[in-house]
């Protein structure tokens, strides 16, 4: 679970977008370990949100993730 | 069979719970109503004032008048909401396009959905909604409510928002229009706490699933759709709640054919009450039918003089597989040719009933036009037995869900997957077998692949020995 998580925020730090979606984060953590699934990635992803290290980014239709304090960060 | 709450209910008692006084609630009156200007002009708006109908304008006035005669600090929200809310509103109808923004950043602690940032991008002109964030509240299955829930839900949308309310959301949650930031956490805390309710879906998210009224009062009702809708609500929270799906996925529940809350159309997984036996048939009351002695369709229509009942033309000649006929004075059906379409039952509800071995129709795939258009729901699994805990629709719903979310493109539907896939490839997916009846026009259809497996004893192909014959 560390591991996913450390990918997961080396993902959300370096990547071009600041707010991606859930698909691109499976993506990235499963280019470094391929045999991770996607229920632990969303696992990790849900810890790290918690931990107030990822936010969520809600258009109303859609959710994307982000990096706390990356982008976007204020109300708007 | 009795509701078994899956953790303790919470007995709301307003009184308890209560923000405002009696005095408060009816803090104006219509004389002062009928005078009452927000500060704002609105022509364009009090326009839709002038029709037949209630309008929404007239409410949002009311709910003006009565939060400026608050006293201060009664409101966590600026008192002159509904005023700015009324005067953006005028300023879209002038301009023809919108003054809000949406998305962002907004949410209460730990969940992806049910909080949808709302901004003006007029905000020195209409101060007060300048952040008016949207709420959805998941609603009680089949919506029922105890008045002593709704006027504790008022009073703390009046205190911690805007007091606009949408009874209810095209998905079905209550939908709670307007609040601030600073406002979002207490509001959570004392939804769920002191009412007991939760958020519902927005997002990315499995939305909040939503049934009809079920055998609640409904004598259609083949399946408890709300035991149904409770335990898939109840089962998948963290679906509901954090997001990881492409998209949006609704999930409906309908009772019987009739479809209330039209699943069929409006939900990526619809499930559809259905009777795999035979329409129940009491001989007698379709004499009495006939012989004039019980109204049709239970009475309703009757505005005016339809004339005297006509089995043949208002009934038989109406079925649209033609299986029913009188013969030597009884009714008769081909229950085989049936495909519920519920005219018979609709119209002698008395004579005709659904069959007693009951269960579901699986459709999965309708969605609303945003990407490629509007689409009704595909039939996947004709009947499947509906009894709780439900594992066989879970195991289903969970096989669509893993292939959907290993296939689907981001912003893409369940039924725009199947559509670029192939329902071919989707019936691998869940396992069933292809029935001519998923094809329109199977005769005509040039669509349909056959691989060799699929044929007995399947083919060689030589196709050096082909283009020997047949040049490019």
């Amino acid at each position: 679970m560390e591991e996913l998580k450390k990918i997961i925020l080396e993902f959300a730090e370096t990547s071009k977008k600041t707010k991606f979606y859930f698909k691109d984060l499976e993506k990235a953590v499963q280019a470094k370990m391929p045999d991770a699934k996607s229920r632990e990635i969303k696992k990790a992803a849900t810890e790290l949100v918690n931990e107030g290290k990822l936010i969520y980014f809600s258009t109303g239709s859609t959710t994307m993730y982000g990096l706390k304090g990356r982008g976007i960060t204020e109300d708007q | 069979m009795a509701f078994a709450p899956k953790r303790p209910q919470k007995e709301i008692n307003y009184e308890e719970v209560r923000i405002y006084t009696e005095e408060e609630l009816h803090n104006y009156t219509e004389e002062e109503l009928k005078n009452f200007k927000i500060k704002h002009d609105i022509p364009a708006l009090e326009d839709l004032e002038k029709g037949p109908w209630p309008s929404f304008v007239a409410d949002a006035k009311r709910e003006a008048l009565h939060r400026k005669k608050l006293a201060e600090g009664r409101t966590m929200v600026d008192k002159d909401v509904v005023d700015d809310l009324l005067g953006q509103l005028e300023l879209s109808f002038n301009d023809g396009e919108t003054h809000w923004k949406h998305g962002g950043i907004v949410g209460v602690f730990g969940y992806g959905g049910g909080v949808i940032g709302r901004y003006s991008d007029v905000p020195e002109k209409f101060p007060s909604v300048a952040h008016f964030h949207t709420l959805r509240v998941n609603q009680p299955a089949s919506k029922f409510y105890k008045t002593g829930f709704l006027r504790a839900l008022c009073d703390l949308w009046e205190y911690r928002g805007s007091g606009v309310f949408n009874m209810h959301g095209s998905t079905g949650d209550i939908i709670l229009l307007g609040t601030t930031t600073e406002q979002l956490e207490p509001i959570f805390y004392d939804l769920t706490h002191e009412l007991d309710q939760d958020l519902g879906g927005s997002g990315s998210n499995l939305r909040t699933p939503s049934c009809c009224i079920g055998k609640a009062r409904c004598e259609f009702a083949c399946i408890d759709t709300q035991d149904l809708c409770y335990e898939l609500t109840m089962h998948y929270q963290d679906e509901l709640h954090r997001p990881a799906f492409p998209y949006k996925f609704k999930i409906k529940v309908d009772g019987c054919p009739n479809g209330c809350v039209a699943s069929i159309a409006r939900s990526d997984f619809s499930l559809i009450g259905t009777w795999r036996d035979n329409i129940r048939i009491d001989q007698e009351a379709v004499k009495a039918y006939i012989a004039g002695e019980i109204k049709p369709n239970a009475g309703a229509h009757s505005g005016r003089d339809w004339g005297k009942f006509d089995i043949q033309k208002e009934v038989i000649d109406l079925c649209p597989t033609g299986c029913m006929a009188m013969e030597d004075g009884e009714l008769k059906i081909n229950n085989a040719e049936c495909n519920r379409c519920m005219h018979c039952i609709n119209v002698m509800p008395r004579a005709l009933r659904p069959g007693t071995d009951t269960g579901v129709s699986i459709l999965v795939g309708a969605k609303a036009p945003i990407l490629e258009g509007a689409q009704l729901a595909t039939l996947a699994v004709p009947f499947m037995k509906a009894e709780p805990p439900y594992d066989n629709i879970k195991e289903l719903l969970e096989k669509i869900w893993e292939w959907w979310m290993e296939e689907g493109k981001n912003r893409e539907r369940l039924g725009e997957l199947i559509q670029r896939k192939g329902l071919p490839r989707f019936l691998e997916v869940i396992g069933v077998p292809a029935a001519p009846q998923m094809v329109k026009m199977p005769r005509t259809n040039p669509y349909i692949f056959w691989k060799e497996e699929d044929v007995p004893g399947g083919w060689k192909r030589d196709i050096k020995d082909y283009r020997m014959r047949h040049k490019r």
